[in-house]
């Protein structure tokens, strides 16, 4: 009885530990792999939060912040097991050189990714410093198109830089204007001239409206800082062009805009490219008044897309307003971590080479699906918007378009 | 502490800045110190003109940019070596400042008027900048091209893409490099007549003419070699990051930076400027890793609690930093001869 219970025993020990020994031996094979899946990936995140670009950074971190999160909170990298993604944030104050060494920092925190840095030089400097560690850079805002221009293997930006922008500007203007009888023909250049991009548009606007017959009567440049608009206003009264086309950034934008109305400067439209403030809710939300019928061609979300609007709701939930830096930095953020996920790495030679292949569409921009060349989405493009009543509509393209421009405004 | 005990303790610095970082492989700290040396260049620059001279500039920014401006567009433009770009960068600061020192000087400019009239060119040669489209390239700025081919990394004065030595301390060694001949330049001329002559019209300009001190040449050659210091550091930010803005150049930021650290640090001193910057550079820093353990992430708290130590430090240091090590200094003495 023993015996057999002895043997039926010596049996079921054979079975048992080879069933053991399989569990774990795929156990001890596994469980590096699990390990190593596990473990998060990181992600360098700067920005200027602090510095004259504070509000826009906080906005810019908003927005990547929020798309990290989503994408923990959906099960992270599914190609890495489910790992999370891990932020290190870096504060670049609004100075070349500190966003430099943010990068320096970020390299030896082993982040594989960096997502960032608003302005163009911050981002001139940024990418240059990743690329000597191979650190894939995306550029979310900076609009530069020197950025992407330099041969850095490293560096991508899924939004459109100014050439692009300035193009689809003016060709978008002279649809409206010619859709609507022509009945503008004199414009004035407001812009900024104290960073690249408000200098660079000028000149582009002003080579794309001369051959169709629209006079550029006036360019004034103006600084950034700049505490007052009324010289610009007084000199726009005196030449009273048809157009007028500002590019500036947010707090010139919403001053500009409020000295033309107090000073009652009523040209027969207001057609901003990347006007700062002509195209954010903030401002529309607290000078209603001034912002009525304001055009601008800038970077905006598809609004036909119901994540796009699903995130808008989310972002106007924690009290933010949702502009540009918000959703830019949030898509920069999604195109990382689509990067990440077809890379099935956290290899920062492997992301990069992900991130030149992509074809990522899953996005809330009015992009197509991704095609890079050069490190420049070409398929990026900003859309014209308008301010009617309290609301901002897409005017054009016609795909994309909520509603007709009015154009000219009424008097 | 006399002149040799200064050059002794700067000697002890400069070796530990030279072997330093050679300890640490931490790019963020070569990062960090590199940013440091870079704020000492530039204090040391104002230091020569306002802590020797008692000629105090808003406007240091002047000769920074103007030096950046010139070392970006003779490469950007003619095609120059950044090796001889460099001198002439520093050579046509020497100019301007001989043109900004003439104008102010001669017309007996003192006090808070020339700080008002250094203050008034940055903003002009900032206005200038932006206008000069066709000169500056305006706005837009001037990006120097990248190389990335390892073998011309000297040549071509770019170590982002050098053999592994130089990507890692190419900078740190070249901003180091200025430091030192600034530094040993400043020191000579704190013991040579000039640098006498110049102290003298600092404590009393009539007392020093009085003696035959020829002030106007006197301030004159101040400001010149205080713009040949402070274009070097324009020289290395452009070959740092290959760009250059007017906003960048000429903006309140680098001014505000270059009379921080010796204030700070301690005024008409050869180490104040160094010490002031890494203080300046090492309270913020400890300042944020502080405030991430405590609170977590808060941009700006850091700026605060920084605020709050340089108001103590102004308060209770008028001497700076140098005065306060060199009270401790002699207080060691006094116990040690008792």
């Amino acid at each position: 009885m023993s015996k057999k219970i002895n043997i039926q025993s010596r049996r079921q020990f054979i079975k048992t530990i080879s069933a053991g020994t399989a569990i774990a031996a795929t156990g001890i094979a596994g469980f590096p792999l699990i390990a190593r899946a596990a473990s998060p990936v990181k992600v360098g995140i700067v920005h200027p939060v602090t510095g004259w670009a504070q509000y826009s950074g906080s906005q810019c971190r908003f927005g990547a912040m929020m798309a990290l999160e989503e994408i923990n909170a959906a099960g992270g990298i599914k190609s890495l097991g489910g790992a999370m993604l891990e932020a290190v944030l870096g504060d670049a104050q609004s100075k070349a050189e500190v966003g430099a060494a943010e990068v320096e920092k970020f390299n030896e925190a082993g982040v594989s990714a960096i997502v960032g840095a608003y302005a163009s030089n911050i981002c001139l400097a940024t990418t240059q410093a990743a690329a000597k560690h191979g650190i894939p850079h995306v550029v979310d805002v900076g609009v530069n198109d020197k950025i992407v221009g330099r041969g850095l293997e490293n560096t991508f930006r899924f939004g459109p830089g100014f050439g692009i922008i300035t193009k689809a500007g003016a060709d978008s203007f002279l649809a409206i204007n010619k859709a609507a009888g022509s009945p503008t023909k004199r414009v004035a250049i407001v812009h900024e001239n104290t960073t690249g991009f408000g200098a660079g548009i000028a000149g582009l606007m002003t080579k794309a409206l001369q051959p169709d017959g629209i006079d550029v009567v006036e360019v004034l440049p103006h600084p950034t800082p700049n505490k007052d608009f009324r010289n610009i206003a007084l000199k726009l009264k005196e030449i009273d062009p048809d157009v007028v086309i500002p590019s500036h950034y947010y707090n010139e934008g919403v001053l500009f805009l409020r000295t033309l109305q107090r000073q009652k400067v009523q040209p027969k439209a207001i057609y901003s490219v990347l006007g700062g403030a002509s195209s954010q809710y903030r401002f529309v939300k607290e000078f209603p008044e001034a912002a009525q019928y304001v055009i601008d061609c800038n970077h905006w979300f598809d609004p036909k897309n119901k994540d796009a609007l699903a995130v808008r709701r989310k972002t106007e939930a924690a009290g933010k307003h949702f502009n540009y830096e918000v959703f830019l930095a949030y898509t920069a953020m999604k195109f990382t971590a689509d990067a990440i996920e077809r890379a099935g790495s956290a290899d920062r030679g492997k992301i990069t080479e992900a991130m030149a292949g992509s074809n990522w569409s899953g996005h809330i921009m009015p992009y197509g699906p991704t095609k890079m060349e050069n490190g420049q989405n070409i398929g990026a493009r900003p859309l014209v918007t308008q301010v009617q009543g309290d609301e901002i509509v897409v005017v054009s393209p016609s795909e994309y378009a909520d509603t007709k421009a009015v154009f000219p405004r009424p008097a | 502490m006399n002149s040799r005990g200064q050059l002794l303790g700067l000697c002890v610095l400069m070796v530990i800045l030279a072997i330093g970082p050679l300890l640490i492989s931490s790019g963020r700290w070569i990062e960090f110190l590199e940013l440091t040396l870079f704020v000492a260049v530039l204090g040391q620059g104002w230091n020569v003109l306002a802590g020797y001279g008692g000629q105090y500039s808003f406007g240091h920014a002047v000769f920074f940019g103007t030096g950046a401006y010139i070392q970006a567009l003779l490469q950007f433009k003619f095609g120059w070596n950044p090796w001889v770009a460099m001198w002439f960068a520093m050579s046509g600061t020497t100019l301007i400042a001989a043109g900004i020192g003439y104008l102010s000087f001669r017309y007996g400019l003192r006090g808070s008027y020339f700080a008002l009239i250094t203050l008034a060119f940055a903003e002009a040669f900032h206005v200038l900048a932006r206008s000069l489209d066709s000169i500056t390239e305006g706005g837009r700025g001037v990006q120097l091209s990248l190389n990335q081919d390892p073998s011309q990394a000297i040549a071509e004065f770019q170590f982002n893409f050098a053999g592994p030595f130089l990507k890692t301390y190419g900078f740190y060694y070249t901003i180091f490099i200025i430091l030192l001949i600034t530094y040993l330049l400043t020191w000579l001329m704190s013991n040579s007549r000039f640098g006498a002559q110049l102290i003298a019209v600092r404590e009393n300009e009539e007392a020093a003419m009085a003696l035959g001190i020829d002030a106007f040449r006197v301030k004159m050659k101040a400001i010149c070699l205080s713009a040949i210091i402070t274009s070097s550091a324009g020289v290395y930010y452009v070959q740092k990051f290959l760009f250059i803005e007017p906003g960048i150049a000429y903006g309140p930021a680098k001014s505000v930076e270059a009379l921080f650290a010796p204030i700070i640090g301690g005024l008409g001193t050869i180490v104040g400027p160094l010490l002031g910057s890494f203080f300046i550079h090492g309270v913020g820093e400890v300042a944020k890793e502080v405030i991430v353990y405590f609170v977590g992430d808060r941009p700006g708290v850091d700026l605060i609690f920084f605020g709050m130590i340089l108001i103590l430090v102004l308060a209770f240091l008028p001497r700076g930093l140098y005065g306060l090590l060199e009270m401790l200094w002699l207080r060691l003495r006094g116990k040690h001869n008792a």
